[in-house]
């Protein structure tokens, strides 16, 4: 199990991809063992949620930020362009750069002090390690997100004239599959000596899939098409979501290991 | 950091160093031997290129340069399909010639799709009129070429080879999930948009000169992957070997 063994001179990694061996492992092993995968999540996720209802530092860094390329969007554009024709391709780069940045940030965190250390002492599943982070990344990264529309609208005098709804859904599901991505190439990074600076790269090229989905759909949304033009996009990024969360708790163990 | 692959492994170091070395003659002389065929097929394709295969109707000379495109494209594809094989491979069974050949594979597959990237635009002037156009295929060699320079930069920036090793892998296993994944969304994407006009010696109206031709070319280049990747697989396990004997104790 990878959380035992993270001083030990591990001369054969054990194998990453059994979590179920794992979870059965750490049923024998203390008092707190006991608990379920989604209650060792939901610990995790507690944790960096508390840390961040605290600081609040990742949430302001991240929506100053959102707000200022807003700013800079509008110095940038020409005023003869509609920013209604604009609208989504401004908002979801704002998502994904201020998003990144708030990831690079939720590991250095852990490494500091040597937090992780500690967290992977506890009996805890790295399947529910990463679900747990994944789900506080999720609910702040949406909190900016929350705040970024309304700021995007204001700025550039944007009018939903879509559903609202599918408007929300079109976000979740984008945020969904770009913090599963985030949070375990967010980890990788921070274990490397470029850190945040390596996280963009590694992140921008695998995320073009949701990107292209979440763009397109928004900016129909924006433009007043109706919720059933956006249907096959919404499915398509469900579809990434799955792919992408699967994929990447399945995946992470293999990160932790020293 | 060193220490902790260092101790336990003596032993194990030197057999394995042992045995590798016997492996890496077999290995040199495979590379060698395909080197020597993908010559000849080089020289082969060249000469069918140039002199056998007829020039084409509507874009002239510049076609010539689909022969080295297309196999390129194809190696690197196929370069990729072995990164992903071998880095789940490692990642499941740890064994370092796995990563040996998928590091090798990934280094060859940035420079052919280097290549293709070079030559698409050089055949897009001409036969496009753009140098660059946000076609389908065209978008997915470019987001490959940076997932796999990201490989690199992942491999070299980590803190110790071991976690290079997995980290690298873990990118490998994702890259190769999600090249389906974007080549779906850039096809979608691109249907939205009008369509450059692709002029293509394909189907029915080709000459059987040209895929003759194609053929060829296709069978130089695969030998050629084969060969360089041999090559650098017997470097990268010399390189292993060295740093283990380094970093054993005396």
């Amino acid at each position: 199990m990878i959380a035992a063994g993270p001083r030990e001179p591990a001369v054969l990694a054990p194998d990453p991809v059994s979590a179920a061996p794992a979870a059965v492992q750490s049923a024998d092993a203390e008092a707190r063992t006991g608990a379920p995968f989604l209650a060792q999540v939901w610990a995790v996720a507690r944790k960096d949620l508390l840390l961040e209802a605290r600081s609040r530092e990742r949430l302001m860094s991240m929506a100053t930020f959102a707000v200022l390329v807003a700013v800079v969007f509008s110095f940038a554009v020409d005023p003869a362009v509609r920013a209604r024709s604009i609208g989504g391709a401004m908002i979801w780069v704002t998502v994904l750069f201020a998003g990144t940045l708030g990831m690079g940030r939720a590991w250095a965190l852990e490494r500091e002090a040597e937090a992780l250390t500690g967290v992977l002492l506890a009996p805890v599943d790295p399947g529910a390690l990463f679900l747990g982070k994944w789900l506080a990344n999720l609910a702040i990264v949406l909190a900016v997100e929350v705040l970024v529309f309304p700021v995007f609208a204001l700025f550039f005098n944007l009018g939903f004239q879509g559903s609202l709804p599918a408007l929300a859904a079109v976000v979740v599901l984008a945020t969904v599959g770009f913090m599963a991505l985030g949070t375990l190439f967010g980890a990788i990074a921070a274990h490397t000596r470029l850190g945040e600076t390596l996280l963009p790269i590694l992140l921008l090229p695998l995320l073009a899939p949701v990107v292209i989905f979440a763009c397109a759909a928004t900016q129909r949304l924006l433009v007043g098409r109706p919720v059933s033009d956006v249907v096959s996009q919404l499915k398509m990024l469900a579809a990434f979501d799955l792919v992408f969360l699967f994929v990447c708790t399945a995946l992470f163990g293999a990160v932790l290991e020293e | 950091m060193e220490t902790t692959t260092a101790p336990p492994p003596p032993g194990y170091v030197h057999s394995g160093v042992g045995s590798s070395t016997d492996s890496l003659a077999g290995t040199r002389r495979w590379a060698l031997a395909l080197g020597v065929l993908a010559g000849l097929a080089m020289l082969a394709s060249l000469y069918m290129v140039f002199f056998y295969a007829p020039t084409e109707a509507t874009m002239g000379i510049v076609q010539r340069i689909f022969y080295v495109h297309v196999p390129s494209a194809w190696t690197a594809f196929m370069a990729f399909g072995i990164v992903a094989l071998c880095s789940a491979g490692y990642l499941w069974l740890r064994d370092p010639r796995l990563d040996a050949i998928a590091v090798s594979s990934a280094e060859l597959g940035v420079v052919f799709t280097t290549v293709v990237l070079i030559t698409g635009p050089l055949w897009g002037k001409i036969a496009w009129g753009a140098w660059w156009v946000w076609e389908p295929r065209l978008t997915l060699t470019l987001l490959l070429w940076f997932i796999y320079v990201g490989y690199f930069m992942l491999r070299g920036a980590a803190e110790n080879p071991e976690r290079g090793k997995r980290f690298a892998a873990i990118l490998g296993v994702v890259g190769a999930i999600d090249i389906p994944l974007i080549h779906l969304s850039v096809q979608w994407w691109r249907s939205q948009h009008p369509k450059p006009v692709i002029m293509r010696p394909e189907g029915a109206q080709a000459d059987p000169a040209i895929v003759q031709t194609l053929l060829v070319s296709l069978l130089a280049f695969t030998l050629l992957f084969f060969s360089l990747m041999l090559f650098r697989y017997g470097l990268e396990r010399l390189q292993t070997r060295a740093h283990a004997l380094r970093a054993a104790p005396r």
